[in-house]
């Protein structure tokens, strides 16, 4: 049997590789082109400082002074510590409940009906309309910051939990129907494993809703924690500590997404594994 | 044995009604490997899914040894075309999936799941995630959760459709010697008539618009049919020309 001509690209030498065409930009240089840009930032930043008024800016140096400072005082981590606990707490609460609403709304559907009106008429109404009512009721403390966090994110872990377990692959549900398991097993092995992408979705959401609700209730019921910070230095106009509090805010909920993204391919690395390849 | 009595199946949407399935009357013996054939949209699907319990019958009845089924029957298993593995569970506990249905203690369910395993010789990966494994070795591993639990009937829904001809031949040797060794009574849907002819003791033919049976041939090639060129025997170029004349005149009807 014959075999044909090996193919041959017109140009090149058999047994060389080809070149790329264009040059492309590598990793390295990439990352050196993003604090490029980032140092021309802070240094035209500095360098406007010089002009504008103080009221309005203070430059990157002033900034970084101001942070130390409020850093070794203490008065930031405490703030820090403070809030992040509130949003952990208030958010935790609102997944436990949300989560396990979410769960029982979507696989009975009596259930889901009759908590329909009040979900919608709970997601859509601004969460801060009800600040007066939650000082009413739970005073003007702790309770009342909690109950505002978990207010304000509530909505968002029951809705995508309840849109997971409805649109559950059907090919899995019918493995869990054609290998007998019942209704409630069928729950536990395959429904809720099988919403987790949904549920891990409406927990990203809520998370960056806490930590709206975080500063917010720190802002205005009892000026504590990074909020009371950014009601206190605000008020005051002291942009430098102001800025300070405010990265801080910036900086915990970046941390609060790592971990949701770290707790996510430990123990569901299936989900990543599964997505449309990038 | 398997009696299928003038099962029919409509599906109604928004403004259209579509006859999936009308009158099919058939019987399976027991131990027999019956393939329902036929090209797309013709309700072989449908009337396996309807056997198994997972879609109900608009009329007619499913009798298995005397009893008329209601649902899902401990006495069947399924083995979907899309494979269906829970990409959450490791290969051995997705096998173990038909044994927690049944009640089985936790012992005998891995030591039953890893024999199924051995069945089909995926024993080596048995902790590995599923979507590691390539799509030959996926549904050999969904043929093990239905081996797992010890049916009666076996219920294999185009099983080989979404993986290509290599995987294809050898997964069809592995059936039909499994088949052989366990005894067990196979119902197989496919459109793809050489599968038919290799694997099948009786073909049941289907036509579409609406969809039913319009012949049940009997396929008397020597067994076992991977030790010779069953698909240079007479007999073997015989029955595909008729099987395909009976599903190609309709074709030519349709245009």
């Amino acid at each position: 049997m014959a075999i044909l001509e090996t193919a041959r690209t017109p140009g090149t030498t058999v047994g060389q590789a080809s070149r790329p065409r264009a040059r492309k930009v590598t990793r390295r240089q990439g990352q050196a082109i993003q604090i490029a840009s980032l140092l021309v930032v802070l240094i035209l930043w500095q360098i406007s400082g010089l002009f504008l008024n103080k009221i309005l800016i203070s430059t990157p140096s002033e900034i970084l002074t101001d942070f130390v400072e409020i850093l070794l005082n203490g008065q930031l981590i405490r703030a820090f510590l403070g809030s992040a606990a509130e949003m952990a707490v208030g958010f935790g609460l609102a997944c436990v409940v949300g989560i396990s609403v979410g769960i029982v709304m979507g696989r009975w559907k009596p259930a889901e009906r009759a908590a329909d009106p009040l979900v919608s008429f709970g997601n859509a109404t601004p969460t801060i309309a009800l600040l007066p009512v939650m000082e009413v009721w739970f005073g003007l403390g702790l309770a009342a910051r909690l109950a505002f966090i978990f207010t304000i994110c509530v909505w968002s872990l029951l809705i995508n939990t309840l849109a997971g377990v409805k649109n559950v692959n059907r090919g899995w549900a019918d493995v869990g129907k054609s290998f007998g398991l019942s209704p409630l097993a069928a729950t536990r092995s395959i429904f809720i494993p099988a919403a987790m992408p949904f549920i891990f979705t409406g927990m990203r959401v809520a998370l960056a809703q806490a930590a709206v609700g975080m500063v917010l209730s720190g802002q205005e019921i009892g000026e504590t924690g990074l909020g009371g910070l950014v009601q206190e230095f605000g008020s005051f106009f002291q942009t430098g500590y102001l800025i300070g509090a405010i990265i801080s805010s910036t900086a915990l909920a970046f941390i609060a997404f790592w971990l949701l993204s770290r707790a996510q391919a430990y123990f569901f690395p299936w989900i990543r594994a599964m997505s449309a390849r990038r | 044995m398997l009696e299928i009595l003038e099962v029919s199946k409509t599906f109604e949407a928004r403004d259209r009604r579509v006859m999936a399935l009308q009158d099919v009357s058939l019987s399976v013996r027991d131990g027999e490997f019956l393939s329902l054939l036929g090209p797309s949209g013709c309700g072989k699907t449908t009337l396996l899914r309807i056997i198994d319990g997972l879609t109900e019958a608009t009329s007619g009845r499913i009798v298995f040894d005397g009893i008329e089924l209601q649902g899902v029957s401990r006495d069947m298993a399924f083995v979907f075309q899309d494979i269906n593995l829970l990409p959450w569970r490791s290969v051995v506990e997705n096998v173990e999936v038909g044994l927690e249905g049944r009640g089985v203690p936790r012992p005998a369910r891995r030591r039953r799941a890893l024999e199924a395993l051995e069945l089909v010789g995926l024993e080596s990966v048995a902790n590995a995630p599923p979507y590691t494994l390539s799509g030959g070795m996926q549904q050999r591993v969904g043929v093990a959760r239905a081996l797992a639990v010890d049916p009666k009937v076996l219920l294999m829904d185009e099983p080989f459709g979404h993986l290509d001809n290599f995987t294809r031949e050898n997964l069809q040797v592995e059936v039909a010697r499994l088949w052989e060794r366990l005894k067990m009574t196979v119902v197989f849907v496919t459109h793809d008539v050489d599968e038919a002819l290799f694997l099948s003791d009786r073909i049941a033919l289907f036509r579409t618009n609406p969809g039913r049976m319009s012949q049940l041939i009997a396929v008397n090639l020597k067994r076992p049919r991977w030790e010779y060129n069953v698909r240079a025997d007479p007999e073997y170029i015989r029955m595909r020309e008729v099987i395909m004349d009976e599903l190609e005149v309709r074709k030519l009807q349709m245009v």
